[in-house]
């Protein structure tokens, strides 16, 4: 029971940044589709629905374990003004994330739960390749110029 | 960026009431901007910037 709650305590802390990532993306998406960066809100669009389905997942879990998914907390977006911006945004967004993971990742494996463990790292594997996307967008724009860059984006 | 997602405040928002207006603290940021009037959560990181924005402007006073 005691090891089962730590273990509920850290998928919540999971589901709280997946719920934020949901709207993060889902705005910047939006915005730059407004702007007419179709190639950007396509990616950041898919990004946000396939948040909502990890955090499907997780809720899921937390109930499978007999917890209450959290689905009340919600933390600080962080919502850049330009694309440059957005994308560095997005970028510590991501970082954080998987420092987060890997810990809760680490609690799974203290208390021997293999199955959320699996999940998480599904999870992770996915954020990890988001951050590699980021990563070349940033590399792109220092070698292409942001003009360039923006307009390859249409 | 934006900090305060409720009233769309950015960052560069907030330094200009604390470079031209003087406010040290959030309570005064409030008398010039609505930030942190609706859910609260941006506080924090307005507190931060604000703190930032005094120090850079301390630095430089103190380098001219
Ligand atoms: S984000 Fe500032 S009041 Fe809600
Ligand atoms: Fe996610």
């Amino acid at each position: 029971m005691q090891s089962q709650s730590i273990i509920i305590t850290s998928l919540n802390t999971v589901l709280t940044t997946e719920l934020t990532s949901i709207n993060q993306y889902f705005l910047h998406a939006r915005m730059y589709k407004n702007w007419g960066f179709n190639k950007l809100n396509d990616q950041c669009y898919k990004k946000s629905i396939k948040d909502m389905k990890q955090a499907d997942a997780i809720i899921e879990r937390v109930l499978f374990l007999e917890g209450l998914p959290n689905l009340q907390r919600l933390g600080a977006l962080s919502i850049g003004e330009k694309t440059e911006e957005m994308l560095q945004c997005d970028t510590k967004f991501q970082l954080a994330q998987i420092e987060q993971m890997k810990q809760a990742i680490v609690v799974c494996e203290q208390e021997k739960d293999f199955v959320t463990r699996q999940l998480l790292v599904e999870i992770l594997d996915y954020e990890e390749e988001h951050l590699d996307w980021l990563e070349t967008q940033e590399y792109q724009i220092e070698q292409m110029g942001l003009e360039k860059y923006l307009q390859a984006q249409l | 960026m934006f900090v305060c997602i409720c009233n769309g405040i950015t960052d560069k928002d907030i330094q200009e009431v604390v470079r031209n207006e003087g406010a040290g603290s959030v309570r005064e940021l409030k008398k010039h901007l609505a930030v942190g009037k609706d859910c609260g959560s941006c506080v924090k990181a307005a507190q931060r910037i604000i703190d930032n924005t005094i120090i850079d402007e301390t630095l430089f006073q103190n380098v001219g």
